[in-house]
């Protein structure tokens, strides 16, 4: 079966592809239970794992790189950055992460990513090879736009597939367009029922855009670019046929009640970013099967909306049962410029507030991917070879990243900065 | 160590000298030197106790592993190993880590206060922003003290903060020093024997505030360091004349709050933190302090420093640095994560700084990140050599030398039991000591020191 599979594999890959790297000696976190393989030979061909054994032989043809007992994990996720659409934040002329473009609903941002992006390289330094990008507020408060997923291979073109989601935001950002919540409520109540009206009878509605979309199977991943998506009006439909969901980037938990509420009434999947207040309604929320993309280092309500933003969020809501990923949508000033060093720390933040360690590896792997219908993120037979074997434990901020495997094949972990410090590593 | 605290005592000894009443006349201190804002701080009752069998790291460059610190009156008696115990409480902290109170010298706590509101969106305390020299500034009386800010910061360890004014002024005033302890007014809070400090700012805030149609205000790197010489030329000039009329031979020029400010730096009275990212910009502004005859304490973010590191020695100046903020603006472009072992390596005075409440919390993983990064090129700093840049080197540049920021009999018990290595993600401060007095234990509620804004706002479960 596993042969059968990689001969599928050999013959749709390109000739650059057909390579097979073995990685020996790791303590592998295949994700598929609570503790890591010790001792594992990590097998990888045309850009799927094919195995994961203890002790397991390698191919004669194999490249191999020695993990000398070091953890090997998948690659990680952010599951809410801008890394790719920003250059020089306070320079508006080097960003894309936005429309002011009053005549189109949203925004999307795939013919924007810039995968040459410095940004974009040293996130992958740090062991990132997938992330959600989404977009900033729109002209049509509150929706942004429709966020895409990256692939971080090297290279330009990073896109993995567009149109993963729908966007909005409530609280802030929408508020210079449409004053109090209520109102921003409404709005957005007011698009998904006319888009569930529109869309009930219509041949076309739902279904145009094929292949997977959601699950978790280890082919969810697609080719590179995947389907081209029908734009805002067919991501509505899909959103309003329970097909894609809808983010709702807010924190307060009377808007966190008011997502869950949503996600009940309209029978649509809903999923919270930032979630500050999350914890005050995690019940709710494990109720209404509404995940939350949060940043568990924040400690500090950055408005009136954050009041009581607290570190051990992540751990009071996987304890209740809602999933979990790691994002920094809305960060500080350096969020998007640390998405791999960010996520990592906000992550053994959550540990050390009382997450269980296994849960927070899931929290930036298998979670953000299933979270945003994408898949994946395990090391299972099968499953895309994208992962990074570190130096020690990839929570502390003190480990590096050794090798990145992207898709297969080992990508570059030299940041510009890695190039900048050994210029002047002599210089006294 | 006996003699460290026979060195101690005798600087007492000659500070007492100092203050002795026969010089009356030159001792009344100039304008520049008095303090209109005197510290209501006091030291707390301190909880003698014995700390026994934990990693040491002495802030210095020293560590003891198994090792035992002794605190008593509010000041360190004796760090070593198997120290007798002369009959106070006694804490085992086998298997954790000792280190003195962790130093942020760039802080806006109290003026930058969370949860930012349109009120101080449209007009911040963090710096007076009417003109490009607010000299006769100080940040102290915009303080808030209920900014949970202080609160997040103590229970991570740190001990002392200087909230400095922001970099939009290039003369932007008077910073303060302060325990993050609960106050009702900074002045409960401040601490005083150190040296005073002062914010000065180059590059692209300062000249986009004057490239503003609405401002008065050089708009270029060139008009800005010009900005700076004009300034202390007039404020040679001022100083001149306030010490000929105090030694009787000219007449006491008419009180200008912003000249005697910059006569004060001029005089090494009040010592400069210098917000700069690039290397031209910070071989400029040690350029412009050699020709005026003042050494500046820091230089803030120094992004580039690591391009000139011989400069930045030559000075005597040191270098307040992040580790991961890069890339946000130009001149933060060329950041890289390695700076601070870098300048470490090159012999450079260098110590971590947060500019933010979120990272002030954690400038040990600050310090953590920037050795990870040193390892990718080939140079490894040892934690003993690592936590001086988060203690002993910040306790230099704020003057405390002599009083905190090293583990040594004599100094001021700030002291931190931490439940691992200092240096891991997942380590807490179980136990933080100010003046030897608990400001935070983790093992009692309430879990979280709460300031009056956090009260009754539901942070609880």
């Amino acid at each position: 079966m596993r042969m059968f599979a990689s001969l599928i594999a050999l013959a749709i890959a390109s000739p650059a592809a057909a390579q097979t790297l073995a990685v020996t000696n790791a303590e592998a976190w295949t994700m598929e239970g609570a503790d890591p393989v010790k001792g594992a030979t990590i097998i990888i061909e045309n850009g799927r794992i094919v195995s994961v054994t203890a002790g397991g032989a390698v191919p004669a043809e194999a490249t191999v790189i020695d993990a000398h007992g070091k953890p090997v994990t998948p690659g990680l996720v952010n599951g809410a950055t801008q890394i790719g659409l920003v250059e020089v934040a306070g320079s508006p002329d080097t960003r894309d992460d936005a429309s002011t473009d009053d005549r189109t609903p949203g925004y999307d941002p795939s013919r924007a990513l810039n995968g040459n992006s410095t940004l974009v390289s040293l996130a992958r330094a740090d062991g990132i090879t997938r992330a959600l990008i989404y977009p900033s507020p729109s002209r049509h408060a509150p929706t942004s736009g429709e966020p895409v997923f990256a692939r971080l291979r090297d290279g330009v073109d990073i896109l993995d597939r567009g149109g993963v989601a729908l966007y909005a935001v409530i609280g802030g950002g929408a508020w210079d367009r449409l004053g109090g919540r209520a109102q921003q409520w409404n709005m957005l109540r007011k698009l998904l029922t006319d888009a569930k009206r529109g869309a009930a009878p219509g041949p076309e509605s739902g279904n145009k855009k094929k292949g997977k979309r959601g699950g978790d199977g280890p082919g969810a991943g697609g080719p590179p670019g995947g389907p081209p998506h029908g734009g805002p009006d067919a991501t509505l439909r899909d959103v309003v046929a329970g097909k894609l969901p809808l983010a709702i980037q807010t924190h307060r938990e009377s808007d966190i009640r008011q997502a869950a509420a949503l996600a009940s009434d309209l029978g649509i999947r809903v999923i919270v970013v930032g979630g500050a207040q999350a914890w005050r309604a995690a019940d709710v929320l494990a109720a209404a099967k509404v995940a939350v993309i949060l940043d568990p280092q924040t400690n500090l309500p950055f408005n009136f909306d954050q009041l009581g933003a607290r570190q051990d969020n992540a751990a009071i809501l996987s304890k209740a049962g809602v999933q979990i990923a790691i994002g920094q949508a809305g960060g500080a000033i350096h969020a998007n410029y640390n998405a791999g060093m960010g996520l990592r720390e906000g992550a053994g933040i959550a540990v050390a507030n009382g997450l269980p360690y296994i849960e927070a590896l899931r929290a930036v792997t298998v979670n953000p991917l299933a979270i945003w219908g994408r898949g994946g993120g395990t090391l299972a037979p099968g499953a895309d070879a994208d992962l990074v074997v570190w130096d020690g434990d990839p929570l502390e901020p003190s480990t590096n990243a050794v090798n990145v495997i992207v898709e297969g094949r080992q990508a570059s972990t030299r940041s510009r900065q890695d190039l900048l410090a050994e210029r002047y590593k002599d210089v006294r | 160590m006996m003699a460290k605290s026979i060195r101690t005592g005798a600087i007492a000894a000659a500070a007492l000298l100092l203050a002795m009443p026969a010089d009356a006349q030159r001792a009344a201190p100039l304008p520049w030197q008095q303090d209109p804002f005197p510290s209501r701080y006091q030291s707390p009752k301190g909880d003698d106790m014995l700390l026994r069998g934990a990693t040491i790291l002495d802030g210095a460059g020293g560590r003891i592993d198994g090792g035992d610190v002794l605190i008593r009156g509010g000041k360190i008696l004796m760090v070593g190993q198997n120290l007798a115990n002369p009959g106070v409480r006694e804490v085992d902290a086998a298997g954790r880590w000792i280190t003195p109170g962790v130093i942020d010298v760039h802080t806006h706590d109290g003026t930058f206060v969370l949860p930012l509101t349109a009120i101080d969106r449209e007009a911040s305390d963090v710096a007076e922003t009417s003109a490009p020299n607010v000299a006769d500034t100080w940040v102290e009386t915009a303080v808030n003290a209920q900014d949970m800010g202080f609160d997040r910061a103590l229970s991570n360890g740190v001990t002392t903060v200087q909230i400095l004014p922001g970099s939009t002024p290039i003369f932007a005033g008077r910073s303060v020093v302060v325990k993050p302890v609960r106050s009702p007014t900074v002045w409960g809070m401040k601490v005083t024997g150190g040296a005073q400090g002062f914010k000065m700012a180059c590059g692209e805030n300062p000249k986009s505030w004057g490239a503003d149609d609405d401002n008065d205000g050089p708009n270029s790197r060139q008009g800005v360091i010009a900005y700076m010489r004009q300034s202390f030329t007039d404020a040679q000039r001022y100083k001149r004349a306030v010490e000929q009329a105090r030694a009787g031979t000219g007449v006491m020029p008419p009180r200008d709050l912003k000249l005697e400010a910059l006569a004060g730096i001029l005089a090494g009275d009040i010592r400069v933190n210098l917000h700069c990212y690039r290397a031209g910009d910070i071989a400029a502004v040690l350029s412009v302090a050699r020709e005026f005859g003042f050494r500046i304490g820091a230089i803030h973010h120094a992004t580039e420093a690591y391009k000139i590191p011989g400069l930045l020695r030559e000075a005597g100046t040191c270098a307040a640095v992040w580790a991961d903020w890069w890339g946000f603006k130009m001149e933060a472009q060329d950041a890289v994560r390695a700076e601070a072992p870098l300048l470490e390596q090159a012999g450079v005075c260098v110590m971590m700084h947060s500019d933010s409440p979120a990272d002030g919390q954690r400038l040990n993983i600050t310090a953590a990140k920037a050795a990870a990064a040193g390892r990718r090129i080939g140079i490894d700093i040892p934690p003993e050599r690592m936590i001086k840049w988060t203690t002993s080197n910040p306790a230099r540049l704020l003057g405390l030398d002599k009083r905190v920021g090293t583990l040594a009999p004599g100094y001021q018990a700030d002291v931190v039991l931490w439940s691992g290595n200092p240096f891991s993600i997942y380590t807490k401060a179980d136990l933080v000591l100010i003046d030897g007095a608990v400001a935070w234990d983790r093992s009692k509620p309430p879990a979280m020191p709460v300031s009056d804004f956090e009260l009754g706002r539901g942070a609880d479960r």
